[in-house]
């Protein structure tokens, strides 16, 4: 079932770097497609706001020329929610402990967006 | 100059992209995805963060007009665009199963927020589905003691999109350029609404 192959990716990624604190697979209209957050997080509310964001990102980056989005990277006083775009269809959302080594993280997201569009895409 | 914000809202497949595009003088800025659950029966393209446009009221005058994601799950984002709204427009699709409930599920939404903005009801497909009757919705907002504009609207017509808009400001704010607004006058009273196209000289 793609929820487990997405679950294993995930998995694989939060155990990659003990700086990733959790991680989920959303569609791009806001729905949870595959997570590993914690229990208290509510699921419905953290997808709608990953596509919302990814959406707004697009937007933007296109209006102020900057080509085509590969990330939105918020950074709050406790730690990182970053949120990559992996594939046509859906979004990668990762929270990240804050002081994480970005350039690690990055490299870590990076490779699962890529597994899980090939996943998503069939391929 | 002034500047006024307004704010779309309402159920998924209620037409508040098509309004917001209806009524903005510049390209309307779209955030939108394809859906992957039962909406993709319904069409092939959902707001997921927001419709933003603008209404020229001319002198500098601007109105911000912006419109929400109508799934319950985007409910954070009607809470942060309803900050700062001047005023409320809520669509229904009088072709969905519970159009009425849908109604309520919108003014507890935004309870607070109406306490203190005024805002209109249009209610839309109703040549499609003309049950329940606008005196059904009527009898709803009354028995929550609103007093608001109501009508049946078509997201696509400028004229109805615009008695809307007016219907509302004129509860508040007769001074923000009604005369001059997309060539529409309107005579309003909250209770006893009639509007008049002007006269193309």
């Amino acid at each position: 079932m793609k929820e487990d192959a997405m679950k294993t990716i995930l998995s694989d990624l939060n155990g990659s770097s003990g700086d990733i604190e959790a991680s989920a697979v959303v569609s791009l209209d806001g729905l949870m497609m595959a997570s590993l957050l914690p229990a208290d997080v509510e699921e419905d509310r953290v997808a709608a706001m990953s596509a919302a964001l990814l959406s707004l990102g697009e937007r933007t980056a296109k209006e102020l020329a900057r080509g085509t989005l590969n990330q939105v990277l918020i950074q709050g006083s406790e730690g990182y929610t970053i949120m990559t775009e992996a594939g046509s269809e859906a979004v990668l959302t990762v929270l990240a402990k804050k002081d994480a080594k970005l350039g690690l993280i990055f490299l870590d997201i990076s490779r699962a967006a890529k597994a899980l569009s090939n996943l998503l895409s069939g391929a | 100059m002034a500047s006024y914000k307004i704010l779309i809202s309402g159920p998924v497949g209620s037409g508040k992209t098509t309004a917001v595009s209806t009524l903005s003088d510049i390209p309307v800025v779209k955030t939108d995805a394809k859906p992957t659950d039962g909406v993709a029966a319904l069409k092939d393209s959902t707001t997921v963060a927001m419709d933003y446009g603008t209404i020229d009221l001319g002198d500098g005058n601007k109105v911000h007009l912006y419109g929400t994601p109508g799934q319950e799950r985007f409910k954070f984002m009607w809470e942060i665009l309803v900050q700062g709204s001047i005023g409320l427009i809520l669509l229904i699709n009088n072709n969905h199963p519970h159009p009425l409930r849908e109604l309520e599920l919108f003014l507890e939404a935004f309870a607070r927020s109406i306490e203190q903005i005024p805002f209109s009801v249009g209610i839309t497909h109703m040549d499609e589905c003309p049950r329940p009757t606008i005196q059904q919705y009527s009898q709803l907002l009354a028995a929550k003691k609103h007093v608001v504009p109501l009508f049946s609207v078509d997201a696509r017509s400028k004229e109805d999109m615009n008695l809307l808009v007016l219907a509302m400001l004129s509860m508040i704010a007769p001074e923000i350029a009604l005369e001059n607004f997309k060539g529409l006058t309107l005579n309003a009273h909250p209770h006893h609404l009639r509007y008049t196209k002007r006269q193309r000289h």
